[in-house]
């Protein structure tokens, strides 16, 4: 008995030590810096100031209560809209994309490669060259319109249509992993069900509603919660292309706290409206993890 | 999960109020008995520069430090291009925080002088120049009132510039448009200036407002009255009546399509070809881009004129200073030092002058000889030196980056949504107000 528990406790030494390194990592470069964030949060550090104070809950007050609140709201709504962009086009779009080109023929693989390429492509590279395209008045996307009979567009100054804009660039980059995840999660349906699901005469709908989309709900769920959490984070995007404007309507959340930092030197205000951000990342992602366990189907 | 997730975010709310006990720290003060500092280089060092200047400076950058290096036995300096102002600003800031991985010697946007001196960013030069003897007062003296903070000299200035109107002058002498020099002749050159197709819309802009920095419009509201920041220093006048008279003036300029406020990402470049390719008569822009402006124009000629005053006509500092950051060690600040006194040397200037759009800096240029032949070069900046003195120092407050960025979000809105002003600078002066006190 005494043997068996002195290997069993040296065997979970033995496991920690090898997660050791792991944790530390973790513990150094995550939680760490997680805790300075609270802990600035009620501080009036502005970055450069080394002799700063605690102010108690100023900052959540101004967050919450002050001229700081409409910013906060306006930032969640963009960042909302923009989440719900990605998702639509990455898991839409990419399982549109999967359908048509789930094929074996060697043209569609090499129009699967052209698709899936834009991924590769750094953001900040993909956002400089998008903000030409879009360019009013030297843009080749408004030079393409003029010459169909159209009128340009100003894509990135007016403010109804430059969270759209940016959504073009993320809907250009994204749409090809949607639909290289889907694929593979296709490839691995086994071709029993349609076939049994022929010869019973279902429709190519009910097929697809009844048998590939329900086998496909680990991969939502998978693309749904990497997609929302990168995509409530955006920030390059934004940065490159309108810098949060015009009038803050593509200020995302990320954003803004680059910019009460950054340019305002606000490290306080800043490191507040972050650990809102990760509170609310954390509480959505608990939520999706938990509806999800419900209702998706991990048969295959 | 509910309890789990309650239990992380009490840890870290309990953790990050331990650790808050680190913050407030004091520095510690100079004590009377401290040793003797020496500001001289005695040992071979390589110092880092930082600066901002773009591609097509950089072999004039390469002649200067090359410069100095050879001059020099024991200090060697890598000048380092670090990316526009913002991009300098926030390098060094985080440089700041971290405690490392500064430069020796840096340039910085005039506007962050009173942030960086109030937060202690800076060295304080005073000393060094009382040390080695160095000659400042040959500076302008809303130069040295910029370039200092709370009577420390935490900067020197070093490439300056200002606010100036770029027009087409083969246009002007066509058509005989005369460029205001009151903000009252404005409406009728903005209307003579204009070209409108037959559909009503404009086809050449007499001129463009930046809105992408509060810099260039912010001269004609000092000009008409206006308290951006008041002598209190905690409440801006920016919700007036003064302030509200000129920014429907703007905004009646923009509805009638005599001009556009240009703002967003590409806005500069965008004003800039619009100018090139004769669809603006003017631009409002910064005078360091004559040399640009001018390389790029091939068919007219390029006048540079005044901004339009109003009660004055004063303008702004623009541009960059030198400063060596407070945490180096000193033997880096003294070869810093030693590099800052050569970059702002007077024939150091005039080469950074000739070779780029900046003023000349220094007194003894400005008014000698050696500023007439440099108008013979570029004549163009006869309406910067008529000026000379109506260029003042940028106002200075620690809270002024908050204000600038809320100041322009809002003018964005009214100018290009066409919103009710007064509503508008209502809500928007109670936010800088509240920014003011809480900065102060």
């Amino acid at each position: 008995m005494k043997l068996q528990l002195s290997r069993r406790s040296s065997k979970q030494v033995g496991d920690f030590a090898t997660v050791l390194p792991a944790l530390l990592f973790l513990a150094l470069f995550v939680y760490y810096p997680v805790v300075q964030v609270v802990r600035i949060s009620f501080t009036n550090w502005n970055l450069i100031n080394d002799n700063y104070q605690n102010v108690g809950f100023k900052n959540w007050i101004w967050l919450f209560k002050g001229s700081g609140t409409k910013y906060l709201l306006n930032s969640l709504k963009v960042t909302t809209l923009y989440t719900l962009g990605e998702l639509f086009v990455t898991i839409v779009g990419g399982l549109m994309l999967a359908m048509i080109f789930n094929r074996m023929a060697g043209s569609f693989s090499l129009m699967r490669a052209l698709v899936f390429l834009p991924k590769y492509i750094a953001m900040s590279s993909a956002a400089v060259v998008f903000l030409w395209i879009l360019n009013t008045d030297n843009g080749i996307l408004n030079f393409f319109l003029t010459k169909i009979g159209g009128s340009k567009v100003n894509w990135l100054g007016d403010k109804n249509r430059a969270l759209f804009s940016i959504l073009l660039l993320t809907g250009w980059r994204t749409i090809g992993y949607g639909m290289m995840i889907y694929l593979a999660a296709m490839r691995g349906i086994s071709t029993t069900y349609y076939e049994a699901a022929s010869i019973d005469g279902a429709s190519k709908w009910t097929q697809f509603s009844k048998i590939t989309l329900p086998l496909l709900s680990p991969t939502t769920l998978f693309l749904f919660v990497t997609t929302f959490i990168s995509a409530m984070k955006v920030f390059q995007s934004v940065d490159v292309m309108t810098s949060g404007g015009p009038y803050r309507s593509t200020e995302v959340i990320v954003f803004m706290i680059y910019k009460y930092a950054m340019v305002d030197f606000r490290m306080d205000r800043a490191s507040t409206v972050a650990v809102f951000f990760f509170i609310v990342l954390l509480a959505i992602t608990a939520a999706t993890m938990k509806i999800s366990n419900r209702s998706v189907n991990y048969d295959v | 999960m509910k309890k789990s997730v309650m239990l992380i975010l009490s840890l870290l709310v309990v953790c990050s109020m331990l650790f808050a006990g680190g913050a407030g720290e004091k520095a510690k003060a100079p004590t009377a008995d401290a040793p003797k500092i020496s500001y001289e280089v005695t040992e071979p060092i390589t110092i880092e520069w930082w600066h901002a200047l773009e591609q097509q400076y950089w072999p004039l950058v390469d002649e200067i430090v090359g410069g100095f290096n050879q001059s020099q036995k024991l200090i060697t300096v890598d000048a380092k291009y670090i990316g526009n102002y913002a991009t300098v600003n926030e390098t060094l800031v985080a440089a700041h925080a971290a405690g490392t991985g500064l430069p020796a010697l840096t340039v910085a946007n005039t506007p962050y002088v009173a942030e960086y001196g109030k937060g202690g960013l800076c060295e304080d030069l005073n000393p060094y120049i009382k040390a080695t003897g160095y000659d400042i007062d040959d500076f302008g003296e809303g130069l040295i009132v910029a370039t200092t903070y709370e009577d420390k000299q935490v900067t020197l200035p070093f490439l300056i510039s200002t606010q100036v109107m770029y027009y087409n002058k083969t246009m002007a002498d066509k058509e005989g448009i005369v460029i205001p020099a009151k903000l009252n002749d404005m409406e009728s050159f903005l209307a003579k200036a204009t070209k409108k197709g037959p559909d009503g819309k404009t086809t050449r802009w007499a001129t463009i407002i930046p809105g992408w920095d509060q810099w260039y419009f912010e001269t004609f509201y000092l000009n008409n009255g206006v308290k951006i920041v008041n002598d209190d220093r905690m409440t801006t006048d920016l919700g007036g009546k003064a302030s509200s008279d000129i920014t429907k003036q703007f905004q009646n300029w923009v509805n009638k399509g005599y001009t556009y406020w240009a703002s967003g990402t590409s806005a500069s470049s965008v004003m800039r070809q619009n100018f090139i390719d004769q669809k603006a008569f003017s631009v409002i822009h910064t005078s360091s881009l004559y040399n640009t402006y001018k390389s790029l124009v091939k068919d007219f000629e390029v006048g540079m004129a005044w901004l339009p005053g109003g009660e004055t006509k004063i303008s702004e500092i623009g541009g960059s200073v030198l400063l060596i950051p407070a945490k180096n060690s000193q033997a880096v600040k003294n070869a810093a030092w030693v590099f800052l006194q050569y970059l702002v040397g007077k024939d150091v200037n005039m080469k950074w002058a000739d070779g780029t759009g900046y003023i000349p800096t220094r007194n003894s240029v400005l008014s000698s000889q050696e500023g007439a032949e440099f108008l013979k070069r570029k004549p163009a900046f006869k309406a910067v030196f008529d000026n000379l003195d109506e260029i003042n120092p940028r106002i200075q407050h620690a809270g002024w980056n908050q204000l600038s960025t809320i100041w322009r979000a809002y003018l964005d809105q009214i100018m290009i949504e066409n919103s009710n002003v007064d509503t508008q600078l209502k809500a928007m002066s109670q936010e800088i107000n509240e920014v003011l006190a809480d900065s102060e």
